[in-house]
């Protein structure tokens, strides 16, 4: 009894001890702080102000306070923090609270926030989501800030401005726009014996290149991953609109026939029977992995469908070789399917401080110290002149990337954005994409639920 | 002859066999990430080995750098503080808690019992926007009050009903020793409950320790400061689905936060040893 | 006064004293997210925008035609009625061989547990590709002995069983649990039965499983409410998305995919109350058998 004793009084000392210490120590620590900057080590050289419209805009000198969010990993964290820093030192009377995450938890965070009247001021924004937030009216209409100046666009091409808005409204302003493409490695290929792809190259091509991948490997390498599925951008959407369609109209419809559809996915499943693409479990198997562990990466498959800012990343994989970028396939006789994307900023409609929002906005798409940071971190960037000053300061991959990038610009045509409800679409999407690969439906079987799931969902 | 049987009977050879076999199979993935912390970051993947082609000691070094001048070493700090003011919450909350249904009687106590376990049938992914708002209302984001606060309030029914458990498993002929020694409800939780219930005690302190430690969602939405981080949200860091991940520091620090877990786990074990040893009560 | 009165009084205010952190606990911090998710639970509300009321809706749609929900509710009982009963069978099984008086018991004991330390991490899903992927560990080993592989983690009449063995292998909580109930019991009634002649397999039929029934109801209990809302195992086969062909969509997971991903937080609000009602249902029927197994010593 007596070990028991004290046993527990021990256990009640140090838990009293535990609960002064976390009352006086961490548990009150309270948001009230200002960022933490370590990137100082740059120096005060005040280099001049290009296009970043100086401190006049916004008023009163008293210090005020704006959240910032991004996604990415410790890489890109250190880089944004560092552009930050340099924000503040312009711009002192300006603080900025920085917050981050990965992918997903980011958009589970900003939800909650928004849902929670806690949003931050300038949030990363992605096509992917634009059409929700905007939508429901929780994005600023930034043509505001530009007309009182804070935000300056004029060396945006109007291509890269469509690309950030919804239903009309400028929603969003690129910080790197991108463009999609398929890579080979150089190496690989060698090794095989094929000839690199065309950069106007057609389906046939991929099908005839993915035929001599699987002949020339003795079976062990399939030609590329299973496109068929999964998102419907960028490859199904490069197919529907070099048919002349869209995947949606402006009113929010779908925009593609049930045509288009069953010529896609009968494409697709041609292929896997021909086994010149992997099978239904090894495609689900290596759904969504990292980029690490992927099939390109792991040498199952010889082509690849990535953005182009990622040419650099691939080509850290490899010990050898090069990784060399092509446009999406061509329909022979069909249009361009090309158009913008890339990673965007916004200002939330929840933020008190739309104008030192936009200063800070305007300093990261706009001003040399900026860029001279950023580079192509998230794409080339949108600002003309930027875009030719950060081309000397890249390395080779990304030099090909930006190359890559303008050579394909000038096909890009604009894009509606998809309607609220769009994510609901691409799982029926993917759903029956891989019932089909499964073996569970037919393609016409696929194609009918689809359309009804999809037309159900947009609301007709 | 007979002997020899008798001992082969007896022997625990089989038994213990079985267990280093079964040890094997349970601490081969962490024999894994440990190996992954010591390779490059492009060896990880190809080299399925445990033994690294290159052994390199740069994701300890990358990994402990944190970011932006915070350290690794300052996530554990936060997380210390955070459990421990977890764990003393837990522990006295769901033991008055305990208490009360177990051996007390109170008017709707049933029904105070049944409503405790249907909190725990909600599925806290949509509980936690209007907790969001609450706590956004009492201007406690980005702090670890929402995080602390529900254990002062026995929050978690899983302890409850365990240390509920675990008291109703001791005789009552045991409470009647300090009844007739003129003791009130107050002395039999602190003189005889409480001590008895230690296992309990011992694994309500484990558990919280280590679920909080673990704790991603709640910690990721409610603190976005750098300096607040936490070791889970610290080991996000490392990875992103949408560009580079730095594996090998990321296996490098969850390595190290396995550290704290396990050293908590087996110096808190011994205590589970101690149960009732009636005899030495009964003298 | 009457004494009584003034007693049971007393009694009632002791009881309360005890039970107040709780109660306003439930008060002050749950009720208000409780009472507000069953609000949503009747509107539309993809939280950028004020809720609209709508009533039954939601419920409707869900029970008469929403396919994914039924599939999901099924996978959850597979998960329930397969997964609970073999782990906690393997943690009394694995904590009775512990609980021998074996040398080096302390870390065996810590081993054991290493698995539950890793949750739903990196690190696990990985493993689980390397072992049940189709170039893992286990189609090695079968292609060894002449059986055929199969894509076991990436399959959708396989993928949800590899989840199963996954709680399985990480079943050190419930055995932690197992393992301070069994040193709870007096070791003289052991020595008095072996003087009775009685061999190991009666001393646990009569002794040990008697006297630790309040702790196995409390692991079936528990074990059962917490799988039925799964979640972050489907992250380590699926990341997330449930495949392949919703075969590893776990309740919650749809759950949060309808009201994070998809904006439709009222209907995930309406999802969450009809699972509240499944485990209650559940629960309860625990609840009334454990009248005819469960022994206290009250």
């Amino acid at each position: 009894m007596r070990t028991r004793l004290k046993a527990f009084a021990i256990i009640l000392l140090s838990a009293v001890f535990v609960l002064g210490l976390a009352a006086c120590g961490g548990g009150k620590s309270s948001s009230g702080g200002s960022s933490d900057g370590s990137g100082n080590a740059g120096g005060t050289t005040q280099t001049g102000n290009s296009g970043s419209g100086g401190p006049s805009g916004g008023g009163s000198q008293e210090t005020v306070e704006i959240r910032f969010t991004w996604w990415g990993d410790t890489a890109r964290n250190d880089l944004y923090n560092a552009i930050v820093d340099r924000f503040e030192e312009e711009y002192p009377h300006i603080k900025v609270k920085r917050e981050f995450g990965g992918w997903a938890d980011y958009w589970d965070r900003l939800a909650t926030q928004s849902a929670g009247g806690n949003a931050p001021d300038v949030v990363s924004m992605h096509q992917f989501y634009v059409a929700d937030y905007a939508a429901r009216g929780a994005l600023l209409d930034l043509q505001t800030v530009i007309d009182s100046g804070e935000l300056d666009v004029s060396l945006f091409p109007e291509a890269a401005l469509d690309s950030g808005r919804v239903n009309g409204t400028l929603v969003m302003i690129p910080k790197g726009i991108t463009m999609p493409g398929w890579v080979y490695h150089t190496a690989t290929l060698d090794k095989l014996g094929i000839a690199y792809p065309d950069i106007n190259w057609t389906y046939d091509d991929l099908i005839a290149i993915s035929r001599q991948v699987v002949e020339k490997s003795g079976g062990t390498m399939w030609g590329t991953p299973d496109m068929g599925g999964g998102q419907l951008q960028p490859n199904f959407r490069y197919f529907v609109r070099q048919n002349g369609e869209d995947l949606y109209t402006e009113d929010g419809k779908l925009g593609f026939s049930r045509d288009t559809l069953v010529k896609w996915w009968s494409m697709w499943k041609q292929m896997r029977d021909e086994k010149l693409i992997p099978d239904a479990a090894t495609s689900a198997e290596y759904d969504g992995v990292p980029l690490e562990q992927n099939l390109f990466v792991t040498g199952k498959v010889a082509l690849y469908q990535i953005p182009a800012n990622q040419i650099y990343l691939y080509e850290q994989q490899f010990p050898e070789g090069e990784i060399h970028m092509v446009r999406m396939p061509s329909l022979p006789g069909g249009q361009n399917g090309e158009y913008l994307e890339g990673a965007y900023l916004s200002i939330t409609a929840q933020s008190k401080h739309p104008k030192e929002a936009a200063l800070f906005i305007n300093f990261f798409v706009n001003s040399e110290r900026s860029l001279e940071l950023f580079k192509v971190e998230q794409g080339s960037p949108a600002n003309t002149d930027m875009a030719e000053f950060v081309k000397p300061l890249l390395a080779a991959p990304q030099a090909r990337a930006v190359d890559f990038i303008q050579t394909v610009i000038p096909y890009a045509t604009s894009a509606a954005y998809a309607p609220a409800g769009a994510t609901e679409v691409e799982a029926a999407f993917k759903d029956n994409a891989t019932a089909i690969a499964f073996g569970q439906k037919t393609v016409e079987q696929a194609a009918d639920d689809f359309l009804a799931a999809a037309n159900r969902i947009l609301g007709q | 002859m007979q002997s020899i049987l008798a001992s082969w009977k007896n022997s625990k050879w089989p038994t213990h066999l079985l267990i280093i076999a079964g040890a094997f199979i349970m601490i081969y993935p962490l024999f894994w990430m440990i190996s992954a912390s010591f390779k490059p970051n492009t060896e990880i993947f190809r080299n399925t080995s445990l033994i690294p082609e290159t052994f390199t000691l740069e994701n300890y070094r990358y990994g402990w750098k944190g970011l932006s001048g915070v350290t690794f070493g300052h996530f554990f700090l936060n997380t210390f503080m955070l459990v421990a003011a977890c764990i003393v919450g837990n522990i006295f909350s769901c033991s008055m808690a305990a208490y009360a249904f177990a051996r007390l009687e109170f008017a709707l106590r049933r029904v105070w019992f049944a409503l405790m376990l249907v909190t725990m049938m909600l599925p806290f992914h949509v509980t936690i926007i209007p907790q969001y708002i609450m706590f956004n209302q009492l201007d406690m984001i980005n702090t670890y009050w929402p995080l602390i606060l529900p254990k002062y309030f026995a929050a978690e029914g899983f302890f409850v009903f365990l240390m509920v458990q675990f008291i109703r498993s001791i005789p009552r002929e045991l409470d009647e020793a300090v009844k007739i020694d003129g003791g009130g409800p107050f002395m039999l939780y602190g003189y005889l409950i409480m001590p008895l219930a230690l296992p309990a005690i011992i694994t309500t302190t484990i558990f919280t320790f280590i679920w909080t430690w673990n704790d991603f969602f709640a910690q990721m939405l409610y603190i976005s400061e750098l300096k607040l981080y936490t070791v889970s949200l610290g080991l996000r860091m490392f990875l992103d689905a949408m560009g580079q991940n730095q594996w090998g520091a990321m296996f490098a620090m969850s390595t190290l936060s396995l550290i704290p877990l396990f050293v908590i786990f087996v110096f808190f074990q011994r205590y589970l040893i101690e149960g009732i040893a009636t005899g030495s009560l009964k003298g | 006064m009457n004494p009584k009165l003034i007693n049971v009084l007393k009694r009632n205010a002791v009881g309360y004293l005890f039970l107040s952190p709780w109660l306003l606990g439930l008060i002050g911090l749950s009720a208000l997210p409780i009472l507000a998710s069953l609000y949503f639970s009747f509107t539309r509300y993809d939280m950028l925008t004020a809720p609209d009321w709508i009533g039954l809706d939601n419920y409707r749609e869900m029970l008469l035609n929403d396919q994914k929900w039924r599939n999901s509710l099924k996978v959850t009982l597979i998960y329930v009625l397969l997964g609970v009963p073999l782990q906690l069978v393997f943690a009394l099984s694995i904590a009775l061989m512990l609980n021998r008086g074996i040398r080096g018991l302390r870390i065996y004991r810590a081993i054991y547990y290493v698995p539950s330390l890793f949750g739903g991490s990196v690190a696990v899903a990985l493993l689980w590709r390397q072992l049940f992927g189709g170039e893992g560990l286990v189609n090695l080993l079968l292609r060894q002995i002449g059986l055929p592989g199969h894509n076991w983690i990436a399959s959708p009449d396989t993928a949800l069983y590899t989840l199963i063995v996954l709680k399985i292998w990480q079943f050190g909580a419930p055995m932690v649990i197992f393992l301070a109930a069994l040193k709870q019991v007096p070791t003289e009634l052991y020595e008095a039965s072996r003087i009775d002649g009685a061999g190991r397999w009666k001393q646990f039929w009569r002794i040990t499983l008697p006297l630790i029934t309040p702790i196995v109801f409390f692991n079936v209990v528990m074990q059962t409410i917490q799988a039925f809302q799964a979640f972050t195992p489907a992250y380590i086969v699926s990341r997330g998305t449930g495949g392949p062909l919703d075969s590893t969509l776990f309740y919650t997971l749809y759950l949060y995919q309808k009201g994070f991903t998809h904006f439709q937080m009222g209907y995930a609000a309406s999802m969450a109350w009809v699972l509240l009602i499944v485990i209650a249902f559940v629960t309860a029927m625990l609840f009334l058998s454990a009248r005819k197994w469960v022994y206290y010593q009250e």
